[in-house]
């Protein structure tokens, strides 16, 4: 078989897998693609080689982890350029550049995104997505998830300009799909107005509020919610996900727990020794994410959390008010 | 008290402190009045101004607003208001402030009366004070500046990013400066570099500094050891770390110098001279000095501090005036600014103090 053929067969096994339509070992399939990406991905083979990793893994924690970063200064692309059919694109800040994740298929990507949902809990629609269409924000991966999971018509954000009356003329149960900035700026519109969505309506947002200056809690974001559409705090989903990664992971409720899909694990890390940490400590979230054919399937994040069993309790880039001095500092920049 | 009677009892209390303020003996405190006031007794008598006689006047009393990790600020800004004879209420960071009051404890009891120190804010503070002084983030200071009542004098210190120059230095002689200056406080003050920028004399003479300053770096830290990480604070530092490993590993535009495995201190060589704002904590850029500086700071330009300078000459403070800093100095002497500083750029006593005139 040429490589070619074996590069299809990967994404088809890898799809037919999430897709629950036949049984994988998740583990051997994370070794697999990386000794895949370690042949056809030359920045990741220099980086393993760098690192004392080989092509071949025994088991899947051994695979080293791409700072999240690197998407912004190395094409890291396990398959010939002009094959690419997608490339989404981080939100950089000026001068720093975008980070970009190519695809040759959107195929595993897109039954991931379905596939996390249902495992999620998240209802299967009817959806209401206060976020653009991937048609007006085409290198977002949010848009895309947003546009695998809902209908062209349940967008009422075209524009940049929200269509109240669809949220109002809500018959029958909806899920709400959009930003966290989304929501707030929709119960900002909202004002004093209560629209009590139908019993059993649901809502799912992601992201922070990166660029906006705004930083409000989980907890109150849902009681904004709650109040303005009448969905229970536990009903409303957080969505943790983002470009360098092809699957997602949810929690539900004010306080609840991330937990990913098989095919995605999430460990917690002290951030210099990379060793696992003990249960309720805090650390860097790894992700190894199996629907990265394209990619690499582990990657670093700059993100911290607390190991809570298989689970994580996500705390960001910047949990607390970091005791500092007037040194203008890194993430103050990144903040603006 | 006059004038000269509180900055005695200033620098005698001052004196464990030299290593965080720096000279401040008596003679100090009243050259730095007399420079900012046009005499050492300008607040104590009738001094001849013009074909009449002026007297400054210090606010009754002074709000400082201190920031936790540069108690040499928090210390600076509270001797000022001493000097100048007002009460001084001070806002301590909510973790407290062991310098002040240590400081505050070594005070004359008469001068220690002028001070009131809390780690809460009373609404009455702000409300009955004349002046409040404060340190923050851009954020914090709107916050204050809107609950301070109109009229009363506001100065903002907000977070600043500053960097160092070095224009000609075959011999590598500002390495040992260079690395103090990006050391001490932990890179925390508004006056620690972040970013070296490099004049390349050679070629390859950029990379050549970072490494030298590496090895200062390290020479810096088994005298001076960093203080404790908190977890996100390490984290920043590994993340950047680990990022800038990937790329040195496969661009040689990029080296990454790594001091210990307890993340003491990180040098980072980049060609690309675009500002690189660091996590702070001893991690500093040294990048080739590119032809337009102002440009190549990107946003920061809006917020430089100091700039360090090597060699430091006012030939070089003009080229690079469009950066506008609020001081110009030598590299290695980046910590140590004088009282006389205009932090901000603001004169700290004259932008005080009120005049009172007396036509005779």
């Amino acid at each position: 078989m040429n490589e070619r053929n074996r590069e299809q067969e990967l994404e088809a096994t890898v799809r037919t897998a999430i897709a629950g339509e036949r049984g994988a070992s998740w583990d051997d399939m994370l070794c697999e693609l990386h000794s895949w990406h370690f042949r056809h991905n030359p920045p990741y083979r220099k980086f393993c080689e760098t690192g004392g990793v080989s092509e071949t893994v025994r088991d899947w924690r051994e695979i080293p982890c791409v700072p999240q970063d690197a998407f912004k200064h190395t094409d890291l692309r396990s398959f010939p350029a002009a094959e690419t059919v997608k490339t989404f694109r981080t939100s950089g800040t000026t001068g720093e550049g975008f980070g970009r994740h190519h695809f040759r298929t959107l195929e595993v990507y897109e039954t991931a995104v379905r596939e996390g949902r249902r495992l999620s809990g998240l209802p299967a629609g009817p959806f209401l997505v206060i976020a653009p269409h991937p048609d007006e924000a085409p290198h977002s991966s949010l848009s895309h998830m947003f546009g695998t999971l809902a209908q062209r018509e349940d967008f009422i954000a075209s524009g940049g300009k929200l269509d109240l009356s669809r949220l109002r003329a809500a018959q029958e149960p909806v899920c709400v799909l959009g930003t966290a900035l989304g929501f707030l700026n929709l119960c900002e519109q909202l004002g004093e107005e209560r629209v009590g969505l139908p019993a059993g309506s649901t809502a799912m947002e992601t992201g922070g509020y990166k660029g906006s200056g705004r930083d409000i809690s989980r907890e109150q974001l849902y009681g904004m919610i709650s109040d303005r559409l009448g969905i229970a705090p536990e009903d409303i989903f957080n969505e943790y996900g983002m470009t360098e990664l092809s699957s997602q992971f949810y929690a539900r409720g004010p306080k609840g727990l991330h937990h990913g899909p098989p095919w995605a694990r999430a460990i917690v890390c002290d951030p210099v020794s990379l060793e696992e940490v003990g249960e309720g400590e805090t650390g860097i979230l790894l992700i190894y994410d199996a629907a990265n054919v394209g990619s690499v399937v582990g990657i670093r994040t700059q993100d911290l959390a607390i190991k809570r069993g298989r689970a994580f309790e996500l705390l960001g880039r910047d949990p607390a008010a970091l005791p500092r001095g007037c040194s203008r500092a890194a993430d103050e920049w990144m903040n603006r | 008290m006059n004038t000269a009677d509180r900055a005695n009892a200033i620098a005698e209390a001052a004196e464990p402190f030299r290593a965080l303020l720096g000279p401040t003996s008596t003679a100090n405190l009243l050259a730095w009045v007399a420079a900012e006031l046009g005499s050492a007794e300008a607040l104590d008598r009738w001094i001849t101004h013009g074909p009449a006689k002026t007297k400054a006047l210090a606010p009754r009393t002074i709000l400082h607003v201190v920031s936790g990790n540069t108690p040499h600020a928090a210390l600076q800004s509270l001797i000022s208001g001493l000097l100048l004879g007002s009460r001084n209420l001070v806002k301590l960071p909510r973790t407290g402030l062991i310098e002040a009051d240590e400081f505050i404890s070594r005070l004359p009891d008469v001068l220690r009366a002028m001070v009131d120190a809390s780690s809460e804010l009373p609404e009455k503070w702000l409300s009955s004070t004349d002046a409040v002084i404060a340190y923050g983030s851009d954020e914090t200071l709107a916050a204050l500046r809107a609950r301070t009542p109109t009229g009363k004098i506001f100065i903002g210190h907000g977070h600043k990013a500053s960097l160092g120059i070095v224009w000609a230095d075959a011999e590598f002689a500002s390495c040992a400066g260079a690395a103090r200056d990006a050391s001490l406080f932990d890179q925390q003050g508004c006056l620690s570099p972040q970013v070296f920028y490099v004049r390349e004399t050679r070629t390859g003479f950029a990379r050549d500094y970072a490494e030298k300053l590496a090895a200062a770096m390290e020479h810096f830290n088994r005298t001076h050891p960093r203080g404790p990480l908190a977890i996100e604070e390490k984290a920043a530092i590994a993340n950047l770390r680990a990022a800038y490993r990937f790329r040195a590993a496969g661009d040689l535009r990029v080296t990454l110098w790594e001091g210990g495995g307890n993340m003491d201190w990180s040098v980072i060589y980049e060609e690309d001279a675009w500002f690189t704002a660091s996590p702070l904590n001893r991690v500093v850029f040294v990048k080739p000095l590119p032809e337009d500086l102002a440009a190549a700071m990107g946003p920061a330009v809006d917020y430089v501090g100091a700039v360090g300078l090597f060699p430091c000459t006012e030939e070089l403070a003009d080229r690079f005036a469009a950066l506008y800093p609020s001081r110009f100095c030598p590299v290695g002497r980046m910590q140590d600014p004088p009282w006389t500083w205009h932090n901000g750029g603001l004169p700290r006593l004259t932008s005080l103090v009120k005049w009172v005139d007396f036509e005779p």
